[in-house]
């Protein structure tokens, strides 16, 4: 019975087993492996965002638009610019809306030429629906220009749209614009003094009809903005001052 | 694995093309999701808050890190590695993506499911909930495939396994 014909098949069928387990334990180390791979691109992927979303802001070149401190009324926006203005730019936004910062990125430099040539001023009202930091960012944003470095601040906060906006980032971002973060400012921004007037400007906004953000008017006609291109808004403020 | 295409030779000619489509279909739509909300951290935990679902304190992680995990399984099914273990983890998170969804639709919520980033709080005519849920509906079908015929072309799993030669038998 133990020829050595039997042996081979025997041995064969040992190898076969031999290999398959093999096989099976590559296949699980490899399987493991990836899902090493996963579990570190996520850990790294969350670290990475804290980080984003924590560190401290960015300096913005401070803003050449004069802007003398102004008086926080419910209901009422934020004047950004000369109030000689012929134009009126009313702008809807929400500090951490994805969009609002795109808005910023493409349109904001044609806004800001406006305002420095003192052809235009904007009517800023800064909705706060996204999250806390829409709200703790909108009422920063009234601080600021209560203490008269409201333009270079808006700009900041676009600028690191992607930051939380807690506290201390709300506080330092005031020195990176050229502003000076006072005493008064920091108790501003930390007991959220506007805090009704923020829930103002989401009630202003839906007393006007503003469904969205960013939503544009000039003059107080609605801009459709899908299809806006800086060439064209710098042609409709022009057309609109020499009305 | 594939004994029940076995015997019928046209199926299982057309299987392993099939699901390359499936890989590249499945990873590109992961790929692209995840890949918009890592952009944009503070409006992917915004997303997440929309829902209601989850305490405050872990919005943040699964904002931050469910786009990542999307696109590592993008990169993984578009590459064929470990296909089937990658399309069955797709499976699980496109059924809990439809749960959340139906969820926030029965709860009467107004929210953008914000799969493909933005997302959060919506006017009342503006939610989708049903192209939404149909969309993972047809992506989980995809997810299914891979599970049942993780084979196919153009994949890193051959590299591996040695399946090329088994399929070429």
């Amino acid at each position: 019975m133990s020829g050595p014909k039997n042996m081979n098949a025997r041995e064969r069928a040992r190898l076969a087993t031999e290999q398959a387990a093999a096989r099976k334990r590559d296949r699980r180390i490899l399987i493991m492996m990836i899902a090493a791979f996963v579990v570190i691109v996520v850990a790294g992927g969350i670290a990475f965002q804290a980080w984003r979303t924590g560190r401290a802001p960015s300096t913005v070149p401070s803003a050449s638009v004069s802007a003398s401190p102004i008086t926080i009324t419910n209901g009422q926006p934020i004047p950004l610019g000369s109030p000689e203005a012929t134009v009126t730019i009313t702008l809807y936004e929400d500090f951490h809306c994805p969009h609002c910062a795109d808005f910023e990125e493409q349109f904001g430099p044609t806004i800001t030429q406006a305002q420095e040539a003192g052809t235009a001023r904007v009517e800023l009202y800064p909705m706060a629906f996204i999250d806390e930091g829409s709200v703790t960012a909108a009422n920063a944003m009234a601080c600021a220009a209560e203490a008269g470095f409201g333009q270079g601040y808006y700009l900041g906060l676009f600028a690191n749209h992607t930051l939380q906006w807690s506290d201390p980032q709300l506080i330092d971002l005031a020195t990176k614009v050229g502003g000076s973060p006072t005493e008064a400012f920091q108790t501003c921004v930390m007991r959220r003094v506007h805090a009704d007037w923020v829930t103002s400007m989401n009630a202003a906004a839906d007393t006007n009809g503003v469904a969205q953000t960013p939503t544009m008017l000039i003059n107080g006609k609605e801009v459709d903005i899908a299809s806006l291109t800086p060439d064209a808004l710098q042609t409709m403020i022009s057309d609109a001052a020499q009305k | 694995m594939s004994s029940s295409v076995a015997t019928k030779p046209r199926l299982a000619a057309a299987a392993p093309w099939v699901s390359t489509g499936a890989r590249v279909v499945l990873g590109g739509v992961f790929l692209v999701a995840g890949g918009l909300k890592v952009i944009e951290p503070q409006a992917a935990v915004a997303a997440v808050r929309a829902y209601r679902l989850l305490p405050a304190s872990v919005a943040p992680i699964l904002g931050w890190g469910l786009p990542f995990a999307e696109i590592a399984l993008g990169l993984l099914l578009l590459a064929g590695a470990a296909t089937r273990v990658a399309a069955a983890t797709t499976a699980v998170l496109l059924v809990v993506f439809m749960a959340a969804v139906i969820s926030a639709a029965v709860r009467g919520l107004n929210i953008d499911c914000g799969c493909f980033g933005s997302g959060g709080d919506v006017a009342p005519r503006q939610t989708a909930y049903g192209i939404e849920i149909v969309r993972d509906f047809g992506l989980l079908l995809l997810a299914l495939w891979l599970v049942w015929q993780p084979r196919s072309r153009f994949a890193l799993d051959h590299l591996a396994t040695g399946h090329l030669t088994e399929a070429s038998q």
